[in-house]
C-alpha cells in the first residue's frame, strides 16, 4: 500500500484515532481499577489486622483476668497463706492457655522473716511442679516482670523472652501489683504473675497470608520482632535494628508509631521485600503492635493480568481492525482504479470503454453515472464536432474559392500596361477575410483613356465581396471614354441603389486619365480622398468633393472633378483599412503617419512605394490582426517623355 | 521466667576450639580467658584474634570461657577458671585493695563509656537537676564512678538498683539510666526512642574519664607465664588491629559468637558496639600509647576509690606494682 494512497491515510487516521481513544480508555480503566484496589486493599488490610487483633485479645483478655482475680483473693483474704501453692497448680493445670504461674512478696509480706518468697507452679510435661523463685542466683525484686509492676504499680505484659529452662518456648508474662491490708491500710504486697507461651499467638499470626508473601508480623513495646516470616529477626531484631541495617528512616518511622499505638497505613519500599503498604494497630492488652504487609507488586498482580490481557486483547483488535479496515476500503474503492483506467481509456477516444460494475456503493453508483454521462455527451459532442468541422470545412473551402475567383475579378499582373511607357502601375488587397468587399481595378477605355477605380463596399465578407463583385461588373459595363467619371457613377449608383434590400453601399473613387495629356477626371462617391505626389516630393491629398457612397440614393447628383498632371507625378489609392489599421492599443495609423510614409517613398516606384506603407503598417500593427481590407493602388505619370524616349 | 536471659547463661560456657588438631602438634601453653561480660562486640578483638589464628601462630593455646552478668570475672581468676581475665580499671582497683595480687597487663580502653541518659520530656536538662531523681544503676557493680560522681557533686539521688535491661527506663520507673554508651545507650534507640529525645551525660566530660576495660592475671601467673602473657597481649592487640580494619567481617564473628552463647543479638548494634569501643581504645588527646595504661588515669581511678575508701595498703596499689605491661609496642 503505497503511502500516499487514500486507503493508507484512512487507515492511519482510523488507527491513530482507535489507539488514542483506546489509550483514553485505558487509563481511565486503569485509574479507577487501582483506586477500587487501594481502596479495598486498605479495607481488607484493616479487616484483617482487627480481626487477628480480636483472636489474640480473645486469649489474652481472659488470661489477664486471672491474675488480677487472684489479687483481689489475696486482698480480700479469700486466700489462705498456706494454700497458695495448691491454688496456684490448681490454676495452672485448669488454664492450658497458661504455662506458669507465681505470687511474687515483697520482703516480709509472705511472713515477718522471709525476705523473699515467691511460689510458683509450673508445667513440666503433664505434670504440675511447684517451686520457690527465690534464690541467692535469682534475685526476682530486680526482674523486669517484678520491678516494673512493682515501681509503675501498674499491670504490666513483659518484653518477650524465650524460655529455656522449662517451656522452651517463646514466653511473655503478665504481672499484677496485689495489696493486703494491714492496720486497715492498703500496703503493696508483691506481683501475682502469669506466663503465657507465645505459640499459639505465633500460629494466630502466621496463619495471616497475605497474597503470596505479604505477611503479619508482631513486635512487643520495644519494637522486638515477636513474630516475622524470617525467623531470625525474632528476638534478635526489633524493627528499629532492621531499619538501622537497612538504612531506611522510613521504617523506624512506622516502627515508632507502632510502639507508640497509632494505626496508620503507611508505603514503604523494603530493602528486602521491595514495595509494600503497611497497616498497624496496637494490641490493646500488651501494647505489642500488629503489622500486616501487602505487596505492592502482589495487590496489582491482578490488574496487571487484566492489564496484560487487554493489551493482548487491544493489539489483536487492532490488528483485525486494520486487516478488515484495509480490506473493506480496497474492496470499496477499488472501482476508482478502474474509472482510472476507463478515464484514461475515453480520453484515447474509445467513448465505449467499459466501466466497472457497481454494486452497492451509492457515491461510487454516482460516480458510475457521471462517467456514463460523460461517455455518451462526449460521443455526442464529438458527432457534432465532426459535423461543424466538416460543414465548416466545406464552406472555408467555398471561400477559397470565392476568393480565388474574387482575385480573379481584379487585374493582378504587373505591370499590367509594359506597352505603355507613360505611366507605371500597381496594385495591392490583402482582405481580412477569405473574401473582403475591397476593389480596384484599372483598364484601358482606348488607346489613350485608362480608367482607375478604387472601392469600399460596406461590411465584410462574402454580402461585400458579391456587392462588390456587382460594383466591379458595373464599372466595367458602364465605363466609356465619352462618359463623364460622374455618369459612370450616377449610372453604377442608380443600378445599386435600386432592389438594395439590404442597404449595403460601397464609397468609390472612379478617374479617367488621359495618357497623353496627363489630364485627369475623376468622381468621388463617400472615398478616401488619393495622395497626389508632384516632382515626387510633394505629398497632399486631394482636395475633392467627398459625396456619399453609392447605392444608398439612386438619384444622388455626383459632380465630376479634374486636374492636370504634370509627368513625374504619381497618384496614390487606397482603402480606409489603411488608415484605420489598428495594433493592439486601437491606434489608428491615421492619415499624417500615412503622408509621412508616402514622403519618405515620394521617389519610389508605386510598387515599392506599396510595399514600403504595408511594412509600415506592419510595423504599426506590430501582429495585431488585421480587421479591414488593406486595399492600395498607385500610379505614377510619366507623360510623353517615356514615350518620346 | 525463672530461667530467663543472662541468668540461664551463667555456668553455661561457651567453649572455642581455637586449634587446628590436625596441624602438626603445635600445641602451644595453654591460656584460658574470661571477658567480664557476655559475649559481644565490647571482645571482638579476641574472637578475630582466634578466627585469624593469631593466638595459634604465636604458639598459645587460647580458650576464651565466657561468664554472665551477675560473677565477676574476677571469681574465674580467683578459683583459677582463668588465667587471664578483662575487667574495669575501677573494679580491678577495688580487687587489688581486696588483697587479691592481680596485675594489669595491658589496658585497650583509654577512655570512660558511662553516661547516664535522661529522656528530654523529664525535664532533666542540666546534670544538677539529677538531684532527687530516680537514677536506674546495675545491681551488679561498675558504681563507683556514679557515687564519686554523686559525691562530688553532692546531688542526693535515688539509685534504682536494676539487673541489665533499659526497660524499666523505657517504662519510665525511673528518670535516668546509667548506660554504657557502646551497648545499653544503643539499646534505648534500638527500642524505638531517637537520639533527639534524649539528654545524655557523659562522666568523662565531668573529670571521670577513667579508662575501662583491661587484661588482668595474677602477679603468680605473671612470673610463671610471662612469656605466653606476652604472647597474648600481643596477638589480641593484633586481633583488635584485625578488629578494626575488618568491621563487617568482625561482626559477623561477634554475632556467631552470641548465637553459640544463645543471646538474642542483631548486627545493628553490634556494628554500633565494635565503632564505639574501637573509638575508646584510641588514645585521643592522652599521652599514652595503644593498650597502655597512663599513669594519671589509674591515679584519678585510684582518687576515685580512697574518696569512699580511706583506709588500704598503699603500698599494693602502687602504679608499678599495679601495672605489668607486657605490650611491646
Amino acid at each position: 500500500m503505497r503511502k500516499n494512497s487514500l486507503s493508507f491515510q484512512i487507515i492511519l487516521r482510523v488507527l491513530l484515532f482507535c489507539i488514542v481513544l483506546g489509550g483514553v480508555i485505558f487509563a481511565i480503566y486503569y485509574y479507577y481499577s487501582r483506586t477500587t484496589i487501594e481502596k479495598t486493599t486498605r479495607e481488607n488490610a484493616i479487616n484483617l489486622a482487627n480481626n487477628t487483633i480480636f483472636r489474640i485479645e480473645e486469649v489474652i483478655r481472659p488470661s489477664e483476668k486471672l491474675p488480677e482475680n487472684l489479687a483481689w483473693m489475696i486482698e480480700t483474704g479469700a486466700l489462705p497463706k498456706d494454700s497458695i501453692q495448691s491454688f496456684l497448680k490448681k490454676l495452672v493445670k485448669n488454664n492450658p492457655e497458661i504455662y506458669a504461674s507465681a505470687i511474687a512478696f515483697e520482703p516480709g509480706m509472705f511472713s515477718e522473716e522471709k525476705q523473699a518468697y515467691a511460689p510458683y507452679a509450673y508445667k513440666r510435661g503433664n505434670e504440675i511442679e511447684t517451686t520457690d523463685l527465690w534464690s541467692p542466683a535469682y534475685n526476682y525484686f530486680l526482674m523486669d516482670w517484678y520491678q516494673i509492676p512493682a515501681l509503675l504499680k501498674t499491670p504490666y505484659w513483659t518484653e518477650p523472652y524465650y524460655d529455656e529452662g522449662g517451656g522452651e518456648a517463646l514466653m511473655t508474662t503478665y504481672s499484677v501489683p496485689f495489696y493486703v491490708n494491714e492496720n486497715s491500710k492498703k500496703i503493696f504486697g508483691g506481683i501475682i504473675t502469669i506466663d503465657v507461651s507465645l505459640d499459639w499467638l505465633t500460629d494466630i499470626v502466621n496463619e495471616v497470608k497475605i497474597f503470596d508473601t505479604g505477611y503479619a508480623f508482631l513486635i512487643s513495646r520495644n519494637g522486638v520482632y515477636v513474630t516475622h516470616p524470617s525467623r531470625n529477626f525474632i528476638m534478635n531484631e526489633t524493627i528499629f535494628t532492621r531499619a538501622k541495617d537497612q538504612e531506611q528512616p522510613e521504617l523506624r518511622k512506622i516502627g515508632r508509631d507502632m510502639i507508640q499505638g497509632v494505626s496508620n497505613l503507611s508505603e514503604i519500599t523494603l530493602k528486602d521485600r521491595g514495595h509494600v503498604w503497611v497497616y498497624h494497630r496496637q494490641l490493646p492488652s500488651t501494647k505489642w503492635s500488629l503489622g500486616v504487609v501487602y505487596p505492592h507488586r502482589e495487590m496489582y498482580a491482578s490488574l496487571r493480568t487484566l492489564n496484560f490481557i487487554i493489551l493482548l486483547l487491544s493489539a489483536l483488535g487492532l490488528s483485525l481492525l486494520t486487516f478488515f479496515t484495509i480490506r473493506i476500503i480496497n474492496w470499496q474503492i477499488s472501482p476508482l482504479t478502474k474509472f482510472a483506467k476507463s478515464a484514461r481509456i475515453i480520453a484515447e477516444g474509445n467513448f465505449d470503454a467499459p466501466l466497472p460494475v457497481i454494486e452497492a456503493n451509492e457515491e461510487m453508483k454516482e460516480l458510475h453515472d457521471s462517467f456514463a454521462f460523460m461517455q455518451k455527451e462526449l460521443a455526442s459532442y464529438i458527432v457534432n464536432l465532426k459535423e461543424t468541422t466538416s460543414a465548416k470545412e466545406k464552406i472555408e473551402s467555398e471561400l477559397r474559392i470565392a476568393r480565388e475567383i474574387q482575385m480573379g475579378m481584379i487585374p493582378h499582373i504587373f505591370p499590367p500596361f509594359p506597352n505603355l511607357p507613360e505611366i507605371d502601375l500597381y496594385a495591392s488587397l490583402e482582405s481580412a477575410k477569405e473574401v473582403g468587399g475591397d476593389l480596384y481595378d484599372f483598364f484601358l477605355i482606348d488607346e489613350r483613356h485608362l480608367c482607375l477605380a478604387i472601392g469600399d463596399v460596406s461590411g465584410k465578407g462574402v454580402p461585400a465581396s458579391l456587392f462588390m463583385a456587382v460594383t466591379r461588373t458595373l464599372l466595367r459595363s458602364v465605363a466609356d471614354k465619352n462618359r463623364s467619371t460622374a455618369e459612370i457613377v450616377r449610372s453604377m449608383n442608380k443600378t445599386l441603389a435600386i432592389n438594395n434590400e439590404s442597404n449595403m453601399f460601397v464609397t468609390f473613387f472612379v478617374a479617367v486619365m488621359d495618357i497623353q495629356t496627363g489630364e485627369l477626371r475623376f468622381c468621388n462617391a463617400g472615398h478616401n480622398p488619393p495622395v497626389l505626389i508632384k516632382n515626387k516630393k510633394e505629398v497632399s491629398f486631394f482636395n475633392i468633393t467627398k459625396a456619399i457612397p453609392i447605392g444608398l440614393f439612386e438619384d444622388f447628383d455626383y459632380t465630376e472633378e479634374r486636374i492636370q498632371l504634370e509627368t513625374g507625378d504619381q497618384l496614390f489609392f487606397y482603402t480606409d483599412g489603411l488608415t484605420e489599421a489598428e495594433d493592439a492599443r486601437e491606434n489608428l495609423l491615421g492619415e499624417e503617419l500615412l503622408l509621412d510614409v508616402i514622403r519618405k517613398n515620394a521617389d519610389a516606384t508605386p510598387k515599392k512605394l506599396i510595399e514600403s506603407v504595408i511594412q509600415a503598417v506592419a510595423q504599426h500593427v506590430a501582429g495585431h490582426p488585421q480587421s479591414d481590407d488593406l486595399t492600395m493602388m498607385s500610379i505614377s505619370y510619366f507623360g510623353n517623355i517615356g514615350k518620346n524616349a | 521466667m525463672k530461667s530467663g536471659g543472662l541468668s540461664k547463661i551463667g555456668l553455661v560456657v561457651s567453649l572455642l576450639i581455637l586449634l587446628n588438631y590436625f596441624s602438626a602438634g603445635a600445641q602451644g601453653e595453654k591460656i584460658t580467658f574470661t571477658p567480664h561480660w557476655i559475649p559481644q562486640a565490647q571482645f571482638a578483638g579476641y574472637y578475630a584474634a582466634l578466627d585469624q589464628g593469631f593466638y595459634k601462630n604465636a604458639g598459645i593455646d587460647v580458650e576464651i570461657i565466657h561468664l554472665t552478668a551477675n560473677i565477676s570475672s574476677f571469681e574465674f581468676l580467683k578459683n583459677g577458671q582463668a588465667l587471664v581475665v578483662s575487667s574495669f580499671l575501677m573494679d580491678a582497683v577495688k580487687q587489688r585493695a581486696a588483697g587479691i595480687p592481680l596485675v594489669n597487663i595491658a589496658q585497650f580502653s583509654q577512655h570512660s563509656a558511662l553516661m547516664i541518659v535522661t529522656k528530654k520530656e523529664s525535664g532533666i536538662d542540666e546534670a544538677k537537676e539529677l538531684n532527687n531523681k530516680k537514677l536506674g544503676i546495675w545491681s551488679s557493680g561498675f558504681d563507683d564512678i556514679p557515687l564519686a560522681f554523686m559525691r562530688e557533686k553532692k546531688y542526693n539521688i535515688e539509685l534504682v538498683r536494676i539487673l541489665n535491661t533499659v526497660n524499666l527506663f523505657l517504662m519510665g520507673g525511673v528518670d535516668a539510666l546509667t548506660v554504657m554508651y557502646y551497648n545499653e545507650y544503643d539499646q534505648i534507640i534500638n527500642s524505638g526512642v531517637d537520639e533527639e529525645e534524649l539528654n545524655t551525660f557523659f562522666f568523662s566530660d565531668y573529670g571521670f574519664d577513667i579508662p575501662e576495660d583491661g587484661l588482668y592475671c595474677l602477679e603468680e601467673t605473671l612470673h610463671k607465664k610471662k612469656e605466653a602473657l606476652q604472647k597474648f597481649v600481643t596477638a589480641t592487640m593484633h586481633g583488635w588491629r584485625f578488629a578494626e580494619q575488618n568491621r563487617e567481617y568482625t561482626v559477623d564473628l561477634v554475632v556467631e559468637e552470641m548465637n553459640k552463647a544463645h543471646l538474642p543479638n542483631n548486627k545493628a548494634h553490634q556494628r554500633w558496639m565494635l565503632d564505639k569501643i574501637l573509638e575508646l581504645q584510641k588514645p585521643g588527646n592522652k599521652n599514652v600509647k595503644r593498650g597502655h595504661l597512663l599513669e594519671q588515669d589509674y591515679q584519678r581511678a585510684l582518687k576515685i576509690f580512697e574518696s569512699s575508701n580511706s583506709e588500704y595498703n598503699k603500698e599494693a596499689l602502687l602504679f608499678e606494682t599495679f601495672y605489668q605491661p607486657l605490650l611491646q609496642e
